[in-house]
């Protein structure tokens, strides 16, 4: 069961939303860092938590250690986003927002800034568009680093994380010629999902 | 909303105890509190209507564009923490000087103000996180300390056995992955017991300590030298062939033996036995090379003492 808490027709919306709200953030993204960034179709699974590292290795292969960046967020749906990218992918990440101006020394940008820049951004764009497609503004707050290089089950251990409810959301970051992945997760409790759930009903019945 | 609750809200932006401003897309300034005013010495009445850089111009200019145009274009949120840049505007903090914190240490807030899903301004808040940052600078150099003392011996103040064996470790990994020359002294005050029990044991540490010390005098930086236990010692000599470490062991054997040790007006003869072992294809691992050298000083023990004997 990989679905305990939506049902088949709340999960495909869903999917809808996600697939809506990455093709607003891919736009958004664009229009900021001048570069067209390829946002692939996300990959959609609601697991609890103790299952998603699991659920998430499946989904993208991952061995090596990662890079993951906490976030959190709050609307009645609430709960924290991480960005999940491979450690030896960090250049790559950083690439997203690197122009000429990153580089200079008058106003030196250190990598670990940058870490947290690229996270918030894309954060701040998934989720928002998320949120915003269920209706809802959401409030952040600041970044944080849950570890530069860590194992997929400790991210998701359960004495770190409060939540009860991941919704994977899997994303393929593609930029001009070079091509990775970077994997975001919202977590949440139970609560955050029911709200939800209203949310993504609501949205069913007005179509 | 009515008059009281609006006057209630600008009191509290006024009031509250962390900056509060907000700028347009061009930069400037349309709300500034009084704890932007109170930090920087300019009013509301100066700094409105007109660019911050104008008022500001240290500010670096590239860096908080970019994230104000971030928060415009994704209508989400942005960042800034002291841990990565200490402080956005040159205030002055009311802390006693203390570990080099110069201006007051800032955590940033990059707020969306919307109107019907447009981004129509971005507040600004600055907290004031000076206190927290001097604790945590405090705890990393209490860290690094703990650290220090957790790879020193406690009696002669050089490497202990823990962090040698972990040196060790990673040269001979650095060895057997990219090859080179990696040779092990290992040596042994001779008769020390003896020394002990004649003077006790408060000459027989400071023995110790004194040897330690002038062979730490005569030892490459690049080298690790450590107390191995007991009157046995260790030096790890990277990129060195086993001719050139048995002649720094002859060296180390000389600056032992030359001299005795003065401790309270009697003069302690000592000398030392040295085997030395170089990592070679065929030593499978760290471990083997210490036992190599072990069985060399072995070796030089039972050859008379006072010599240096290399593993073959």
């Amino acid at each position: 069961m990989s679905d305990p808490v939506l049902n088949e027709d709340q999960r495909d919306a869903l999917q809808e939303v996600a697939n809506l709200a990455m093709g607003q953030a891919a736009t958004r993204l664009a229009t900021l860092l001048d570069t067209f960034i390829e946002l692939s179709v996300p990959r959609v699974r609601v697991v609890a938590v103790r299952d998603a590292a699991n659920m998430l290795r499946d989904m993208t292969g991952i061995d090596e250690p990662v890079t993951a960046v906490r976030q959190g967020f709050r609307s009645d749906i609430k709960g924290e986003a991480l960005v999940i990218c491979r450690s030896g992918s960090i250049a790559q990440l950083c690439a997203l927002v690197n122009d000429p101006y990153v580089g200079s020394t008058y106003e030196a940008v250190s990598q670990e800034e940058l870490v947290y820049d690229v996270a918030n951004i894309l954060t701040g764009a998934c989720v928002s568009c998320i949120l915003d497609q269920l209706g809802r503004t959401p409030v952040f707050s600041a970044p944080g680093l849950l570890g530069a290089s860590m194992s997929l089950d400790s991210v998701f251990q359960a004495n770190v994380l409060a939540w009860e409810v991941a919704l994977l959301v899997e994303v393929n970051f593609a930029l001009e010629d070079q091509s990775f992945r970077a994997h975001l997760v919202m977590l949440m409790t139970e609560d955050s999902i029911r709200h939800m759930n209203e949310a993504l009903d609501a949205l069913l019945s007005s179509l | 909303m009515n008059e009281t609750s609006s006057s209630l809200s600008d009191l509290v932006v006024e009031r509250v105890g962390f900056g509060i401003f907000v700028l347009d897309r061009e930069m400037k300034v349309l709300m500034w509190n009084r704890f932007m005013h109170d930090h920087s010495g300019l009013s509301a009445e100066q700094v409105v209507g007109k660019s911050i850089f104008s008022s500001f111009p240290e500010l670096p200019r590239v860096w908080l564009t970019r994230k104000l145009e971030s928060v415009f274009q994704l209508g989400s949120f942005a960042f800034s923490s002291w841990e990565q840049r200490p402080y956005l505007f040159r205030f002055e903090h009311d802390r006693p000087i203390t570990g080099g914190v110069d201006f007051m240490q800032q955590d940033c807030t990059f707020m969306p103000l919307t109107r019907e899903r447009e981004v129509v301004a971005v507040c600004v808040t600055i907290s004031d996180v000076t206190a927290v940052s001097i604790v945590q600078r405090e705890r990393e150099e209490a860290v690094a300390k703990l650290q220090e003392y957790a790879d020193r011996d406690g009696l002669t103040g050089i490497a202990n056995r823990r962090y040698f064996e972990a040196r060790l470790r990673d040269e001979y990994t650095r060895w057997q992955r990219y090859g080179g020359d990696l040779s092990v002294l290992l040596f042994d005050l001779d008769h020390f017991k003896k020394i002990n029990d004649q003077f006790g044991h408060v000459v027989g540490d400071t023995v110790l300590r004194v040897m330690a010390q002038r062979v730490a005098d005569v030892v490459r930086v690049q080298d690790t030298f450590g107390r191995f236990g007991g009157e046995e010692f260790a030096l790890l000599l990277p990129c060195t062939p086993l001719e050139d470490a048995m002649q720094v062991a002859e060296k180390i054997r000389q600056c032992i033996g030359d001299t005795p040790v003065d401790v309270q007006g009697a003069k302690v003869p000592v000398t030392a036995s040295v085997g030395g072992a170089c990592a070679r294809t065929g030593v499978p691992a760290y471990e083997v090379l210490i036992n190599e050298a072990d069985a060399a000083l072995y070796s030089a023990k039972r050859q008379g003492r006072n010599r240096s004997v290399a593993f073959i």
